[in-house]
Protein backbone atom coordinates (compact mmCIF):
# COMPACT_ATOMS: atom_id res chain seq x y z
CA UNK A 1 0.00 0.00 0.00
CA UNK A 2 1.11 3.50 -0.82
CA UNK A 3 -1.15 6.18 0.60
CA UNK A 4 -0.17 8.86 -1.92
CA UNK A 5 -0.98 6.61 -4.87
CA UNK A 6 -4.22 5.64 -3.15
CA UNK A 7 -5.15 9.29 -2.63
CA UNK A 8 -4.49 10.16 -6.27
CA UNK A 9 -6.54 7.19 -7.41
CA UNK A 10 -9.47 8.09 -5.15
CA UNK A 11 -9.41 11.61 -6.50
CA UNK A 12 -9.28 10.36 -10.11
CA UNK A 13 -12.32 8.13 -9.59
CA UNK A 14 -14.44 10.31 -7.37
CA UNK A 15 -13.45 13.76 -8.54
CA UNK A 16 -15.59 16.02 -10.69
CA UNK A 17 -18.61 14.39 -12.28
CA UNK A 18 -17.23 10.87 -12.36
CA UNK A 19 -18.77 10.05 -8.99
CA UNK A 20 -22.20 10.34 -10.61
CA UNK A 21 -21.49 7.32 -12.78
CA UNK A 22 -20.58 5.30 -9.69
CA UNK A 23 -23.58 6.60 -7.75
CA UNK A 24 -26.11 6.14 -10.58
CA UNK A 25 -26.55 2.38 -10.16
CA UNK A 26 -26.78 2.17 -6.34
CA UNK A 27 -29.25 5.05 -6.35
CA UNK A 28 -31.32 3.19 -8.97
CA UNK A 29 -31.19 0.03 -6.85
CA UNK A 30 -32.42 1.79 -3.71
CA UNK A 31 -35.00 3.64 -5.80
CA UNK A 32 -36.33 0.35 -7.16
CA UNK A 33 -36.46 -1.08 -3.64
CA UNK A 34 -38.44 1.94 -2.44
CA UNK A 35 -40.77 1.60 -5.43
CA UNK A 36 -41.38 -2.09 -4.72
CA UNK A 37 -42.11 -1.21 -1.10
CA UNK A 38 -44.54 1.52 -2.16
CA UNK A 39 -46.57 -0.75 -4.44
CA UNK A 40 -46.70 -3.24 -1.59
CA UNK A 41 -44.74 -6.15 -3.02
CA UNK A 42 -42.09 -6.19 -0.33
CA UNK A 43 -42.08 -9.96 0.00
CA UNK A 44 -39.15 -12.35 -0.21
CA UNK A 45 -39.87 -13.38 -3.81
CA UNK A 46 -39.59 -9.91 -5.31
CA UNK A 47 -36.60 -9.20 -3.07
CA UNK A 48 -34.88 -12.21 -4.62
CA UNK A 49 -35.78 -10.94 -8.09
CA UNK A 50 -34.34 -7.52 -7.32
CA UNK A 51 -31.20 -8.95 -5.72
CA UNK A 52 -30.43 -11.61 -8.30
CA UNK A 53 -31.38 -9.74 -11.46
CA UNK A 54 -30.42 -6.21 -10.52
CA UNK A 55 -28.02 -6.06 -7.57
CA UNK A 56 -25.83 -9.10 -8.30
CA UNK A 57 -26.68 -9.56 -11.98
CA UNK A 58 -26.34 -6.01 -13.30
CA UNK A 59 -25.10 -3.50 -10.77
CA UNK A 60 -22.21 -5.46 -9.32
CA UNK A 61 -20.42 -6.39 -12.59
CA UNK A 62 -20.95 -2.88 -13.96
CA UNK A 63 -19.60 -1.19 -10.85
CA UNK A 64 -16.77 -3.71 -10.77
CA UNK A 65 -16.01 -2.77 -14.35
CA UNK A 66 -16.14 0.98 -13.72
CA UNK A 67 -14.10 0.85 -10.52
CA UNK A 68 -11.74 -1.97 -11.52
CA UNK A 69 -10.71 -0.55 -14.88
CA UNK A 70 -11.23 3.03 -13.73
CA UNK A 71 -8.37 2.93 -11.23
CA UNK A 72 -5.77 2.28 -13.92
CA UNK A 73 -7.07 2.26 -17.50
CA UNK A 74 -7.58 6.05 -17.92
CA UNK A 75 -4.00 6.64 -16.75
CA UNK A 76 -2.70 4.16 -19.31
CA UNK A 77 -4.98 5.67 -21.94
CA UNK A 78 -3.65 9.20 -21.63
CA UNK A 79 -0.11 8.18 -20.80
CA UNK A 80 0.13 9.72 -17.33
CA UNK A 81 0.91 6.29 -15.89
CA UNK A 82 4.50 7.01 -16.93
CA UNK A 83 4.79 9.56 -14.11
CA UNK A 84 3.67 6.94 -11.62
CA UNK A 85 5.88 4.19 -12.97
CA UNK A 86 9.01 6.32 -13.06
CA UNK A 87 8.81 6.81 -9.28
CA UNK A 88 10.73 4.47 -6.98
CA UNK A 89 7.61 2.56 -5.97
CA UNK A 90 7.57 -1.14 -6.68
CA UNK A 91 5.07 -2.03 -9.38
CA UNK A 92 3.37 -4.81 -7.37
CA UNK A 93 2.77 -2.20 -4.64
CA UNK A 94 1.11 0.05 -7.24
CA UNK A 95 -1.05 -2.88 -8.35
CA UNK A 96 -2.01 -3.74 -4.78
CA UNK A 97 -2.82 -0.11 -3.94
CA UNK A 98 -5.03 0.27 -7.01
CA UNK A 99 -6.77 -3.00 -6.13
CA UNK A 100 -7.46 -1.88 -2.56
CA UNK A 101 -8.92 1.40 -3.83
CA UNK A 102 -11.19 -0.40 -6.31
CA UNK A 103 -12.29 -2.97 -3.71
CA UNK A 104 -13.06 -0.31 -1.11
CA UNK A 105 -15.13 1.66 -3.63
CA UNK A 106 -17.07 -1.49 -4.47
CA UNK A 107 -17.75 -2.10 -0.79
CA UNK A 108 -19.06 1.45 -0.50
CA UNK A 109 -21.05 1.63 -3.75
CA UNK A 110 -22.16 -2.00 -4.18
CA UNK A 111 -22.22 -3.95 -0.90
CA UNK A 112 -23.75 -1.26 1.34
CA UNK A 113 -26.53 -0.27 -1.13
CA UNK A 114 -27.28 -3.99 -1.59
CA UNK A 115 -27.76 -4.33 2.15
CA UNK A 116 -29.86 -1.16 2.37
CA UNK A 117 -32.17 -2.11 -0.48
CA UNK A 118 -32.75 -5.65 0.79
CA UNK A 119 -33.27 -4.30 4.29
CA UNK A 120 -35.82 -1.80 2.98
CA UNK A 121 -37.82 -4.67 1.53
CA UNK A 122 -37.66 -7.49 4.06
CA UNK A 123 -35.80 -6.10 7.07
CA UNK A 124 -33.59 -8.68 8.72
CA UNK A 125 -35.80 -11.62 7.70
CA UNK A 126 -33.91 -14.89 7.16
CA UNK A 127 -30.61 -13.02 6.85
CA UNK A 128 -31.32 -12.14 3.23
CA UNK A 129 -29.96 -8.59 3.47
CA UNK A 130 -26.77 -9.66 5.22
CA UNK A 131 -26.26 -12.65 2.92
CA UNK A 132 -26.48 -10.64 -0.28
CA UNK A 133 -24.39 -7.82 1.18
CA UNK A 134 -21.57 -10.23 2.07
CA UNK A 135 -21.94 -11.94 -1.31
CA UNK A 136 -21.74 -8.58 -3.08
CA UNK A 137 -18.74 -7.57 -1.00
CA UNK A 138 -16.74 -10.72 -1.72
CA UNK A 139 -17.72 -10.82 -5.39
CA UNK A 140 -16.93 -7.11 -5.66
CA UNK A 141 -13.41 -7.80 -4.41
CA UNK A 142 -13.01 -10.56 -7.01
CA UNK A 143 -14.40 -8.31 -9.78
CA UNK A 144 -11.99 -5.54 -8.75
CA UNK A 145 -9.05 -7.92 -9.23
CA UNK A 146 -10.32 -9.33 -12.55
CA UNK A 147 -11.08 -5.98 -14.13
CA UNK A 148 -7.89 -4.39 -12.77
CA UNK A 149 -5.94 -7.09 -14.62
CA UNK A 150 -8.05 -6.61 -17.74
CA UNK A 151 -7.40 -2.87 -17.63
CA UNK A 152 -3.65 -3.47 -17.67
CA UNK A 153 -3.75 -6.15 -20.36
CA UNK A 154 -5.89 -4.49 -23.02
CA UNK A 155 -7.08 -1.07 -24.16
CA UNK A 156 -10.54 -2.43 -24.81
CA UNK A 157 -10.91 -3.47 -21.18
CA UNK A 158 -14.35 -1.96 -20.73
CA UNK A 159 -15.86 -3.53 -23.86
CA UNK A 160 -14.35 -6.94 -23.17
CA UNK A 161 -15.51 -6.70 -19.56
CA UNK A 162 -19.05 -5.91 -20.70
CA UNK A 163 -19.02 -8.86 -23.08
CA UNK A 164 -17.80 -11.11 -20.27
CA UNK A 165 -20.45 -9.85 -17.86
CA UNK A 166 -23.30 -9.83 -20.39
CA UNK A 167 -22.59 -12.75 -22.68
CA UNK A 168 -20.74 -15.19 -20.46
CA UNK A 169 -22.40 -14.65 -17.10
CA UNK A 170 -25.93 -13.89 -18.27
CA UNK A 171 -26.42 -15.59 -21.63
CA UNK A 172 -24.15 -18.64 -21.64
CA UNK A 173 -24.56 -19.09 -17.88
CA UNK A 174 -28.30 -19.27 -18.52
CA UNK A 175 -28.03 -22.09 -21.06
CA UNK A 176 -24.92 -24.09 -20.20
CA UNK A 177 -24.81 -25.52 -16.71
CA UNK A 178 -21.03 -25.89 -16.67
CA UNK A 179 -20.45 -22.21 -17.45
CA UNK A 180 -22.22 -21.27 -14.25
CA UNK A 181 -19.44 -22.79 -12.21
CA UNK A 182 -17.05 -20.18 -13.57
CA UNK A 183 -19.16 -17.13 -12.90
CA UNK A 184 -18.45 -14.63 -10.14
CA UNK A 185 -22.16 -13.93 -9.79
CA UNK A 186 -22.90 -17.55 -8.98
CA UNK A 187 -20.14 -17.60 -6.39
CA UNK A 188 -21.69 -14.51 -4.80
CA UNK A 189 -25.07 -16.23 -4.71
CA UNK A 190 -23.70 -19.36 -3.10
CA UNK A 191 -22.19 -17.23 -0.33
CA UNK A 192 -25.50 -15.37 0.05
CA UNK A 193 -27.24 -18.75 0.22
CA UNK A 194 -24.90 -19.89 2.97
CA UNK A 195 -25.74 -16.93 5.22
CA UNK A 196 -29.40 -16.61 4.37
CA UNK A 197 -31.97 -19.26 5.30
CA UNK A 198 -34.60 -18.10 2.83
CA UNK A 199 -36.30 -20.92 0.88
CA UNK A 200 -36.42 -18.75 -2.25
CA UNK A 201 -32.67 -18.77 -2.69
CA UNK A 202 -30.89 -21.79 -4.11
CA UNK A 203 -27.31 -21.68 -5.27
CA UNK A 204 -26.01 -23.75 -8.19
CA UNK A 205 -22.41 -23.78 -7.05
CA UNK A 206 -21.27 -25.38 -3.80
CA UNK A 207 -19.51 -23.27 -1.21
CA UNK A 208 -16.53 -25.64 -1.35
CA UNK A 209 -15.93 -24.53 -4.93
CA UNK A 210 -17.00 -20.88 -4.66
CA UNK A 211 -14.73 -19.80 -1.78
CA UNK A 212 -11.45 -21.22 -3.16
CA UNK A 213 -12.38 -19.94 -6.62
CA UNK A 214 -12.97 -16.40 -5.31
CA UNK A 215 -9.67 -16.44 -3.42
CA UNK A 216 -7.72 -17.83 -6.39
CA UNK A 217 -9.21 -15.32 -8.85
CA UNK A 218 -8.51 -12.39 -6.54
CA UNK A 219 -4.93 -13.37 -5.65
CA UNK A 220 -3.99 -14.32 -9.21
CA UNK A 221 -5.57 -11.14 -10.58
CA UNK A 222 -3.66 -8.82 -8.26
CA UNK A 223 -0.40 -10.76 -8.53
CA UNK A 224 -0.53 -10.89 -12.33
CA UNK A 225 -1.37 -7.18 -12.56
CA UNK A 226 1.85 -6.53 -10.64
CA UNK A 227 3.78 -8.80 -13.03
CA UNK A 228 2.29 -7.07 -16.07
CA UNK A 229 3.12 -3.64 -14.70
CA UNK A 230 6.76 -4.69 -14.20
CA UNK A 231 7.19 -5.39 -17.90
CA UNK A 232 4.78 -2.70 -19.02
CA UNK A 233 5.57 -0.74 -22.17
CA UNK A 234 3.62 2.27 -23.30
CA UNK A 235 2.34 2.03 -26.84
CA UNK A 236 1.09 4.94 -28.89
CA UNK A 237 -2.54 5.79 -29.35
CA UNK A 238 -4.26 4.18 -32.29
CA UNK B 1 -10.93 35.74 -46.92
CA UNK B 2 -9.06 37.89 -44.52
CA UNK B 3 -5.44 38.56 -45.24
CA UNK B 4 -3.33 39.68 -42.32
CA UNK B 5 -0.05 39.89 -44.08
CA UNK B 6 0.82 38.53 -47.50
CA UNK B 7 4.21 36.83 -47.19
CA UNK B 8 4.21 35.70 -50.76
CA UNK B 9 2.98 32.12 -50.49
CA UNK B 10 1.06 30.86 -53.47
CA UNK B 11 -2.68 31.34 -53.02
CA UNK B 12 -5.23 28.58 -53.29
CA UNK B 13 -7.21 29.14 -56.44
CA UNK B 14 -8.96 25.78 -56.77
CA UNK B 15 -12.70 25.33 -56.26
CA UNK B 16 -14.15 26.14 -52.81
CA UNK B 17 -16.21 23.08 -51.98
CA UNK B 18 -18.24 24.62 -49.18
CA UNK B 19 -20.08 23.45 -46.10
CA UNK B 20 -22.07 20.64 -47.66
CA UNK B 21 -18.89 19.03 -48.90
CA UNK B 22 -17.06 19.28 -45.59
CA UNK B 23 -20.07 17.97 -43.67
CA UNK B 24 -20.29 15.03 -46.05
CA UNK B 25 -16.57 14.37 -45.67
CA UNK B 26 -16.87 14.47 -41.88
CA UNK B 27 -19.82 12.06 -41.99
CA UNK B 28 -17.96 9.57 -44.17
CA UNK B 29 -14.85 9.89 -42.00
CA UNK B 30 -16.91 9.24 -38.83
CA UNK B 31 -18.69 6.28 -40.41
CA UNK B 32 -15.35 4.76 -41.35
CA UNK B 33 -14.10 5.41 -37.82
CA UNK B 34 -17.07 3.53 -36.34
CA UNK B 35 -15.93 0.40 -38.14
CA UNK B 36 -12.24 1.14 -37.59
CA UNK B 37 -11.58 1.57 -41.32
CA UNK B 38 -8.43 3.52 -41.94
CA UNK B 39 -7.22 2.72 -38.44
CA UNK B 40 -5.12 -0.07 -36.96
CA UNK B 41 -6.15 -3.71 -37.22
CA UNK B 42 -6.72 -3.75 -33.47
CA UNK B 43 -9.50 -1.20 -33.69
CA UNK B 44 -11.24 -3.21 -36.42
CA UNK B 45 -11.56 -6.35 -34.30
CA UNK B 46 -14.42 -5.20 -32.06
CA UNK B 47 -16.82 -3.67 -34.64
CA UNK B 48 -16.33 -6.47 -37.14
CA UNK B 49 -16.68 -9.20 -34.53
CA UNK B 50 -19.99 -7.64 -33.46
CA UNK B 51 -21.10 -7.30 -37.09
CA UNK B 52 -20.37 -10.99 -37.67
CA UNK B 53 -22.37 -11.91 -34.55
CA UNK B 54 -25.26 -9.85 -35.93
CA UNK B 55 -25.12 -11.86 -39.17
CA UNK B 56 -25.15 -15.29 -37.50
CA UNK B 57 -28.92 -15.54 -36.86
CA UNK B 58 -29.53 -14.49 -40.48
CA UNK B 59 -27.34 -17.36 -41.71
CA UNK B 60 -29.11 -19.79 -39.38
CA UNK B 61 -32.46 -18.44 -40.56
CA UNK B 62 -31.58 -18.91 -44.24
CA UNK B 63 -30.31 -22.42 -43.53
CA UNK B 64 -33.55 -23.24 -41.71
CA UNK B 65 -35.59 -21.93 -44.66
CA UNK B 66 -33.52 -23.95 -47.13
CA UNK B 67 -33.41 -27.21 -45.15
CA UNK B 68 -36.74 -27.48 -43.34
CA UNK B 69 -38.71 -24.83 -45.22
CA UNK B 70 -39.62 -22.81 -42.14
CA UNK B 71 -38.95 -19.28 -41.01
CA UNK B 72 -36.71 -19.38 -37.96
CA UNK B 73 -36.86 -15.69 -37.08
CA UNK B 74 -39.36 -12.98 -37.96
CA UNK B 75 -38.17 -9.71 -39.44
CA UNK B 76 -39.91 -7.74 -36.73
CA UNK B 77 -38.09 -9.48 -33.86
CA UNK B 78 -34.52 -9.34 -35.18
CA UNK B 79 -33.43 -6.14 -33.42
CA UNK B 80 -35.15 -7.09 -30.16
CA UNK B 81 -33.51 -10.50 -30.01
CA UNK B 82 -30.08 -9.13 -30.87
CA UNK B 83 -30.39 -6.10 -28.60
CA UNK B 84 -27.41 -6.92 -26.38
CA UNK B 85 -25.09 -7.00 -29.40
CA UNK B 86 -26.44 -3.70 -30.72
CA UNK B 87 -26.10 -2.10 -27.28
CA UNK B 88 -22.48 -3.26 -26.99
CA UNK B 89 -21.79 -1.95 -30.50
CA UNK B 90 -23.25 1.44 -29.65
CA UNK B 91 -21.38 1.58 -26.34
CA UNK B 92 -18.01 0.52 -27.70
CA UNK B 93 -18.04 2.47 -30.99
CA UNK B 94 -20.04 5.58 -30.07
CA UNK B 95 -17.39 7.06 -27.76
CA UNK B 96 -14.73 6.16 -30.36
CA UNK B 97 -16.04 8.88 -32.71
CA UNK B 98 -16.96 11.37 -29.98
CA UNK B 99 -14.28 11.19 -27.29
CA UNK B 100 -10.99 11.93 -29.14
CA UNK B 101 -12.18 15.28 -30.54
CA UNK B 102 -13.30 16.34 -27.07
CA UNK B 103 -10.22 15.04 -25.30
CA UNK B 104 -7.67 16.65 -27.59
CA UNK B 105 -9.78 19.81 -27.81
CA UNK B 106 -9.71 19.97 -31.59
CA UNK B 107 -13.28 21.19 -31.88
CA UNK B 108 -12.22 24.85 -32.34
CA UNK B 109 -10.09 23.63 -35.25
CA UNK B 110 -13.09 22.04 -36.94
CA UNK B 111 -15.12 25.16 -36.30
CA UNK B 112 -12.47 27.40 -37.83
CA UNK B 113 -13.52 25.87 -41.15
CA UNK B 114 -16.99 26.40 -42.63
CA UNK B 115 -18.43 23.65 -40.42
CA UNK B 116 -20.78 24.80 -37.68
CA UNK B 117 -21.68 22.98 -34.45
CA UNK B 118 -24.99 21.82 -35.92
CA UNK B 119 -23.25 20.28 -38.90
CA UNK B 120 -20.53 18.68 -36.77
CA UNK B 121 -23.03 17.05 -34.38
CA UNK B 122 -25.31 16.18 -37.31
CA UNK B 123 -22.44 14.45 -39.10
CA UNK B 124 -21.55 12.39 -36.01
CA UNK B 125 -25.16 11.36 -35.33
CA UNK B 126 -25.72 10.55 -39.01
CA UNK B 127 -22.61 8.38 -39.12
CA UNK B 128 -23.59 6.44 -35.99
CA UNK B 129 -27.16 6.10 -37.26
CA UNK B 130 -25.94 4.75 -40.58
CA UNK B 131 -23.65 2.27 -38.82
CA UNK B 132 -26.41 0.99 -36.52
CA UNK B 133 -28.87 0.83 -39.42
CA UNK B 134 -26.37 -1.24 -41.42
CA UNK B 135 -25.91 -3.59 -38.45
CA UNK B 136 -29.64 -4.41 -38.54
CA UNK B 137 -30.50 -3.87 -42.21
CA UNK B 138 -27.78 -6.08 -43.71
CA UNK B 139 -28.89 -9.29 -41.92
CA UNK B 140 -32.56 -8.47 -42.63
CA UNK B 141 -31.80 -7.97 -46.32
CA UNK B 142 -29.85 -11.24 -46.37
CA UNK B 143 -32.83 -13.10 -44.92
CA UNK B 144 -35.15 -11.44 -47.43
CA UNK B 145 -32.91 -12.32 -50.37
CA UNK B 146 -32.69 -15.87 -49.03
CA UNK B 147 -36.45 -16.01 -48.79
CA UNK B 148 -36.82 -14.85 -52.42
CA UNK B 149 -34.25 -17.34 -53.69
CA UNK B 150 -35.54 -20.32 -51.71
CA UNK B 151 -39.11 -19.50 -52.76
CA UNK B 152 -41.07 -20.60 -49.69
CA UNK B 153 -44.75 -21.38 -49.86
CA UNK B 154 -46.96 -18.33 -49.87
CA UNK B 155 -46.06 -14.80 -50.94
CA UNK B 156 -42.78 -13.30 -49.71
CA UNK B 157 -43.12 -11.18 -46.56
CA UNK B 158 -42.21 -7.95 -48.34
CA UNK B 159 -44.38 -5.78 -46.10
CA UNK B 160 -42.83 -7.19 -42.91
CA UNK B 161 -39.35 -6.75 -44.36
CA UNK B 162 -39.91 -3.12 -45.33
CA UNK B 163 -41.60 -2.42 -41.99
CA UNK B 164 -38.64 -3.91 -40.12
CA UNK B 165 -36.24 -1.79 -42.19
CA UNK B 166 -38.20 1.37 -41.37
CA UNK B 167 -38.16 0.49 -37.67
CA UNK B 168 -34.44 -0.28 -37.86
CA UNK B 169 -33.95 3.31 -39.02
CA UNK B 170 -36.07 4.68 -36.13
CA UNK B 171 -34.14 2.50 -33.67
CA UNK B 172 -30.82 3.62 -35.14
CA UNK B 173 -31.75 7.31 -34.82
CA UNK B 174 -32.95 6.86 -31.23
CA UNK B 175 -29.94 4.81 -30.15
CA UNK B 176 -27.32 6.96 -31.82
CA UNK B 177 -28.75 10.29 -30.62
CA UNK B 178 -29.06 8.99 -27.07
CA UNK B 179 -25.81 7.04 -27.03
CA UNK B 180 -23.76 9.91 -28.41
CA UNK B 181 -25.42 12.35 -26.01
CA UNK B 182 -24.32 10.19 -23.07
CA UNK B 183 -20.88 9.58 -24.56
CA UNK B 184 -20.31 13.28 -25.18
CA UNK B 185 -20.53 14.03 -21.46
CA UNK B 186 -17.05 12.63 -20.84
CA UNK B 187 -13.88 13.10 -22.89
CA UNK B 188 -12.56 9.69 -21.80
CA UNK B 189 -13.39 6.75 -24.05
CA UNK B 190 -13.47 4.09 -21.32
CA UNK B 191 -15.81 6.12 -19.15
CA UNK B 192 -18.01 6.84 -22.17
CA UNK B 193 -18.30 3.12 -22.96
CA UNK B 194 -19.13 2.37 -19.34
CA UNK B 195 -21.77 5.09 -19.05
CA UNK B 196 -23.58 4.14 -22.26
CA UNK B 197 -23.74 0.48 -21.30
CA UNK B 198 -24.68 1.38 -17.70
CA UNK B 199 -27.70 3.33 -18.91
CA UNK B 200 -28.75 0.49 -21.24
CA UNK B 201 -28.35 -2.18 -18.55
CA UNK B 202 -30.17 -0.02 -16.02
CA UNK B 203 -33.10 0.23 -18.42
CA UNK B 204 -33.12 -3.41 -19.48
CA UNK B 205 -32.59 -4.90 -16.01
CA UNK B 206 -35.34 -2.86 -14.39
CA UNK B 207 -37.96 -3.99 -16.94
CA UNK B 208 -38.47 -7.55 -15.56
CA UNK B 209 -38.57 -6.17 -12.01
CA UNK B 210 -41.22 -3.55 -12.85
CA UNK B 211 -43.16 -6.02 -14.99
CA UNK B 212 -43.02 -8.91 -12.50
CA UNK B 213 -44.04 -6.69 -9.60
CA UNK B 214 -46.93 -5.03 -11.41
CA UNK B 215 -48.21 -8.37 -12.74
CA UNK B 216 -48.06 -9.98 -9.30
CA UNK B 217 -50.09 -7.12 -7.85
CA UNK B 218 -52.67 -7.57 -10.62
CA UNK B 219 -51.89 -4.34 -12.46
CA UNK B 220 -51.80 -5.83 -15.95
CA UNK B 221 -52.49 -2.58 -17.81
CA UNK B 222 -49.75 -0.74 -15.93
CA UNK B 223 -47.37 -3.68 -16.34
CA UNK B 224 -47.42 -3.26 -20.13
CA UNK B 225 -45.98 0.23 -19.73
CA UNK B 226 -42.91 -1.30 -18.03
CA UNK B 227 -41.66 -2.61 -21.38
CA UNK B 228 -41.28 0.90 -22.71
CA UNK B 229 -38.38 1.57 -20.32
CA UNK B 230 -36.05 -0.40 -22.60
CA UNK B 231 -35.42 1.43 -25.93
CA UNK B 232 -35.57 -1.79 -27.96
CA UNK B 233 -38.99 -2.79 -26.64
CA UNK B 234 -40.07 0.84 -27.04
CA UNK B 235 -39.29 0.79 -30.76
CA UNK B 236 -40.96 -2.61 -31.01
CA UNK B 237 -44.07 -1.05 -29.49
CA UNK B 238 -43.99 1.62 -32.21
CA UNK B 239 -43.67 -1.17 -34.76
CA UNK B 240 -46.71 -2.95 -33.34
CA UNK B 241 -48.68 0.31 -33.54
CA UNK B 242 -47.56 1.20 -37.08
CA UNK B 243 -47.36 -2.17 -38.82
CA UNK B 244 -49.56 -4.34 -36.61
CA UNK B 245 -46.85 -6.97 -36.07
CA UNK B 246 -46.88 -9.50 -33.25
CA UNK B 247 -45.43 -7.97 -30.07
CA UNK B 248 -42.11 -9.46 -28.96
CA UNK B 249 -42.91 -8.91 -25.31
CA UNK B 250 -45.18 -11.08 -23.24
CA UNK B 251 -48.51 -9.40 -22.67
CA UNK B 252 -48.17 -6.81 -25.43
CA UNK B 253 -47.73 -3.07 -25.18
CA UNK B 254 -50.00 -0.20 -24.20
CA UNK B 255 -52.17 0.56 -27.27
CA UNK B 256 -52.06 3.73 -29.29
CA UNK B 257 -49.35 6.14 -30.37
CA UNK B 258 -47.96 6.77 -26.86
CA UNK B 259 -44.79 4.81 -27.62
CA UNK B 260 -44.16 6.82 -30.79
CA UNK B 261 -44.59 10.04 -28.81
CA UNK B 262 -42.04 8.79 -26.24
CA UNK B 263 -39.57 8.01 -29.03
CA UNK B 264 -39.92 11.52 -30.45
CA UNK B 265 -39.52 13.11 -27.00
CA UNK B 266 -36.44 10.99 -26.22
CA UNK B 267 -34.78 11.90 -29.52
CA UNK B 268 -35.54 15.59 -28.90
CA UNK B 269 -34.05 15.39 -25.38
CA UNK B 270 -30.92 13.64 -26.67
CA UNK B 271 -30.42 16.19 -29.45
CA UNK B 272 -30.80 19.12 -27.05
CA UNK B 273 -28.30 17.52 -24.63
CA UNK B 274 -25.86 17.21 -27.55
CA UNK B 275 -26.49 20.82 -28.58
CA UNK B 276 -25.90 22.13 -25.04
CA UNK B 277 -22.81 19.99 -24.54
CA UNK B 278 -21.20 21.03 -27.79
CA UNK B 279 -22.00 24.70 -27.37
CA UNK B 280 -19.86 24.51 -24.23
CA UNK B 281 -17.17 22.31 -25.77
CA UNK B 282 -16.78 24.64 -28.74
CA UNK B 283 -15.78 27.53 -26.54
CA UNK B 284 -13.12 25.59 -24.63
Amino acid sequence: MNTVVAGITYRALLGRRRIFLLALLPVALIGLALLLRLVGSDDQRSTMLLMEKFAIGTMLPLLGLIAGTGVIAPEIDDGTIIHLMSKPISRPVIARTKFVVAASLLALFAAIPTFVSAWLLVGNEDGIALGFAVGALVAGIAYAAIFLLLGVVTRHAVTIGIIYALVWESLIGGFVQGARKFSVQQWAESIADQISTSPFLTADVTLGFAVPALIVVTVVGVFWTGRRLRVFSLTGDE
Amino acid sequence: MSEIYDIGYRHYDGPRLGRAYSTRALTVHSLRAVFGLGRTARSKIMPFALAVIMLLPAVVSIAAMALIGQRAMGYSSYAVIMQAVLAIFLASQGPAIIAPDLRFRVLPLYLSRPVSIVEYVGAKVTAMTAALFLMVAVPLTLIYLGELLIDLEGPPQTKEYLGALAMALVLAVLLSAFGLAIASLTPRRGLGVASVIAVYLLASASVPIFYGTLISTGNDAAARWAWLVNPFWLVDAVQVWLFDTTPNSEGGYPPGPASAAIVVVLIAVAVSVLALRYRKAASQ
